[in-house]
């Protein structure tokens, strides 16, 4: 992103670091708004496919929004979940898209992925995986998802248009990006300094 | 910005009322792919093609959301007489 020095940056990315690591512990009491199934009830997710996950699974939400209601997650998909966190969106669009799917979820956050792999192991999906990537830079072929999803991480994502742009490659022609997220509702700081120490609050 | 990244058809849907602080919203967007990026980008000189490409433009969210421009054209068609 323009503007921000490389300091800048390491320093965004330790704050995102600070806040996530103790997200993934549990999500309680770190945002303001509902998190666990009284967030993804909020926000009128599924309750059939809501009930083929284990409760302590849906207890790690804490997405911004519902994905899934912005378009069709069809069988035999593959879907790109970037910023997975806890991975339930993923487990969620691994249900959608059934055995003959595939479902990669990404986040920056080691401790959350760790979350979302033991996530995993409690259910008997086999069509899940989970990686340590950057957005910025997927290590993905061109045209290899069917749909991206994203909730509540783009506004996270230091240089968003490379990360853009990077979904738009790696997305099949006519392929969906389906993003819940947060956006400022006031002007950005003009004040570098400001703008990085609260960029993950 | 989406824009900027090369998506043509892309649209700001809701507001999801699940805010993390006083001066930032949560909200929905939904963008597609282009059919053909390369076309899109003007690299076409078929007719057919150019004319796709000029219906998209027309169709993108502006001072008119997408539903009104549909639905203005809905009734356009319907007042001409035009049989589905």
């Amino acid at each position: 992103m323009k503007g921000l020095t490389t300091e800048d940056m390491e320093k965004i990315e330790e704050g995102i670091r600070q806040k996530y690591t103790k997200v993934a512990i549990s999500p309680e009491g770190n945002f303001q708004y509902s998190t666990g199934e009284a967030g993804l009830k909020g926000q009128n997710y599924n309750p059939e496919i809501l009930k083929k996950l284990p409760g302590d699974i849906l207890a790690s939400y804490c997405g911004v929004g519902n994905p899934f209601s912005l378009g069709t997650i069809d069988e035999g998909d593959t879907v790109l979940d970037i910023g997975c966190g806890a991975g339930v969106d993923t487990l969620i669009a691994a249900t959608m898209v059934g055995p003959k799917g595939r479902v990669v979820g990404i986040d920056l956050i080691s401790e959350m992925l760790e979350h979302a792999r033991e996530n995993l192991r409690k259910t008997s999906l086999n069509n899940v995986s989970f990686q340590e990537v950057s957005a910025e830079g997927l290590p993905f072929q061109d045209a290899s998802f069917d749909a991206v999803i994203s909730n509540g991480v783009f506004n996270l994502i230091p240089d968003k248009v490379k990360a853009l742009k990077e979904v738009l490659r790696v997305l099949r022609p006519l392929g969906r990006f389906m993003i819940a997220d947060q956006v400022l509702t006031v002007k950005p700081p003009e004040d570098t300094r400001s703008m990085v120490e609260n960029w993950a609050r | 910005m989406l824009n900027e990244a090369g998506f043509i058809d892309y649209e700001l849907v809701a507001d999801t009322g699940f805010n993390s602080s006083p001066v930032t919203k949560g909200v929905l967007f939904r963008a597609r792919k282009p059919k053909d990026v390369q076309r899109r980008r003007g690299m076409s000189s078929n007719p057919m093609d150019r004319y796709d490409e000029f219906f998209s433009m027309v169709y993108q969210p502006g001072a008119l959301d997408v539903k009104t421009k549909h639905l203005i054209a809905l009734g356009a068609s319907l007042g001409a007489g035009c049989r589905p």
